[in-house]
């Protein structure tokens, strides 16, 4: 219950300064709507291969905004406030991210919406993929907690950008990983941006074959670590910020 | 019973000693006025006292239980009113307590807002973001939050800072009013509020508590003609 009452705060603080939100819907329909435009004769950007990729993108955004929303609260004596009172660092945590579920269904709906729009055929995976890119959020947001802890408000924007250019480089929404060379191509397989996306794209284009097992391990080992290091790092901070 | 005792409670940040092996005891119900300068750790202390920050040595117990041991039944019983007015920036007046009660898990949420309410005269700016109050409405905000939970035990960090003279005896009216049933700590730099509100009053300098007393006998023991003067004399170790 206080976890939900948290989550109501945050939901409020995060609609209520829409800049961000905006950022994390607009660009990526941009984009979405941008490239579609031309006829780039590549895999890639089919609407069945390029929307998953632009939810994926778009979730590199909820990394920057999760990371925003906790150094901000950071800096404020709210927290002074919450420390005191019986809220325990799990609370905090879960309060953050259910917060951030109904941003990641809008962004869903938009993109598939535009997708739809723009010639994708309406199937019913579109809606298992929604649910499913919940749980692949669960990455992004974990990262987000962990940036949003240990650094300021300003640094913290930063260090969630070079995020969002490791998603666009290593996930293979806009390169096909051969492309890339040795070292990219190296560090698509270590990080978790290309495997989410391939399942996310396994399951919107009822495809699961093309799911290889290295995908899943490596999307769910990413998710367990960021989560547990999250945890860890919140509740470090949040004692050593006022201390 | 106490409802606060410490034992040479100390709190170092690497080199520098915040508070020096203090020993308070306070009673339950009692008003009790924490004084000293700038930076003689009054804030630290309260920090510690209220479950914020962990001492670097000595003991803690409220209401006879170990700070320690019984962290989490203590946080139901205590509250503060942080020295930086501390609300949520984007919520309105009204979401503010209603967010808080949910924090305490407040049973009688509406009626206790609505009391609150009432006492801090909120009514005019119910529906105000916090963020575009003004600081002598933000802080009665931080300050009436801070009674959400019916605390036994309460912390008022330099509650007057920036209040009106008409906003300053409205809420020494509320603290006199819960004067004898819940235990209050407040820091103030103006000592006739020390001296109208408080039981007891405590001064520090350096970290060190160097007197506890009431007024008269902090007047008495310096000589002094006021009690201005008797506090600055004490704190200042009567080089003034
Ligand atoms: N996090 C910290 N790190 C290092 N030093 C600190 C920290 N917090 C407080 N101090 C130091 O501890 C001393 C006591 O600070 P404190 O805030 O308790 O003073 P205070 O009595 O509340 O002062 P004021 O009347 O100005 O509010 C100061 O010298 C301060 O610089
Ligand atoms: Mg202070």
């Amino acid at each position: 219950m206080r976890t939900l009452n948290f989550a109501k705060r945050n939901f409020k603080e995060i609609s209520r300064d829409p800049l961000s939100l905006i950022f994390a819907v607009i660009l990526p329909l941009f984009l979405l709507f941008i490239f579609q435009q031309f006829d780039i004769p590549n895999e890639s950007y089919k609407l069945e291969n390029f929307t998953p990729g632009i939810v994926i993108f778009g979730f590199s955004f909820i990394t920057m905004f999760t990371a925003m929303l906790i150094s901000k609260d950071r800096t404020t004596s709210l927290l002074i406030r919450l420390g005191v009172s019986p809220m325990r660092p799990m609370e905090y945590i879960l309060g953050y991210m259910l917060s951030i579920v109904p941003v990641i269904l809008v962004q869903n709906i938009l993109f598939f919406i535009l997708a739809i729009i723009l010639g994708l055929e309406f199937s019913i995976n579109i809606i298992f993929s929604i649910g499913l890119s919940v749980v692949i959020a669960i990455l992004f947001i974990a990262a987000g907690i962990i940036i949003g802890s240990i650094s300021s408000e300003k640094a913290s924007s930063g260090i969630s950008s070079i995020l969002v250019q490791l998603v666009c480089f290593t996930s293979g929404m806009y390169f096909p990983r051969e492309i890339l060379g040795k070292f990219f191509g190296t560090l698509c397989e270590y990080l978790p941006f290309e495997s989410c996306l391939a399942i996310l794209k396994g399951v919107m284009n009822n495809n699961t074959e093309s799911i290889e097992m290295r995908n899943i391990i490596i999307f769910l080992i990413y998710t367990v670590v960021l989560l547990a290091v999250s945890v860890i790092v919140f509740k470090r901070k949040m004692v050593s910020d006022n201390n | 019973m106490l409802a606060i005792e410490t034992k040479d409670l100390t709190k170092r940040y690497k080199d520098k000693t915040a508070v020096n092996g203090i020993n308070l005891k306070i009673n339950q119900g009692e008003l009790f006025a924490l004084l000293g300068t700038n930076g003689a750790g009054k804030t630290t202390t309260i920090k510690m006292l209220s479950t914020l920050i962990i001492p670097t040595d000595g003991q803690i117990k409220i209401n006879g239980s170990d700070i320690e041991k019984d962290r989490q039944k203590i946080k139901k019983i205590l509250n503060v009113s942080p020295q930086e007015t501390a609300i949520a920036p984007n919520l309105s007046v009204k979401e503010n307590l209603e967010f808080m009660a949910g924090v305490y898990q407040i049973r009688n949420k509406k009626e206790k807002t609505d009391e609150l309410i009432k006492s801090f005269n909120l009514d005019q700016v119910l529906n105000q973001k916090a963020k575009t109050l003004s600081g002598g409405w933000q802080r009665k905000v931080s300050i009436a939050i801070s009674l959400i939970n019916e605390p036994e035990i309460l912390f008022l960090d330099e509650p007057t800072l920036g209040l009106d003279v008409i906003a300053r005896k409205e809420l020494w009216s509320v603290i006199e009013k819960l004067k004898g049933k819940v235990t209050i700590i407040l820091t103030t730099h103006y000592m006739e509020e020390a001296e109208h509100l408080s039981d007891r009053i405590g001064i520090m300098a350096k970290g060190n508590l160097i007197a506890t007393g009431t007024s008269r006998e902090l007047i008495e023991k310096t000589g002094a003609e006021n009690f201005e003067d008797a506090f600055v004399k004490i704190a200042t170790g009567g080089e003034l």
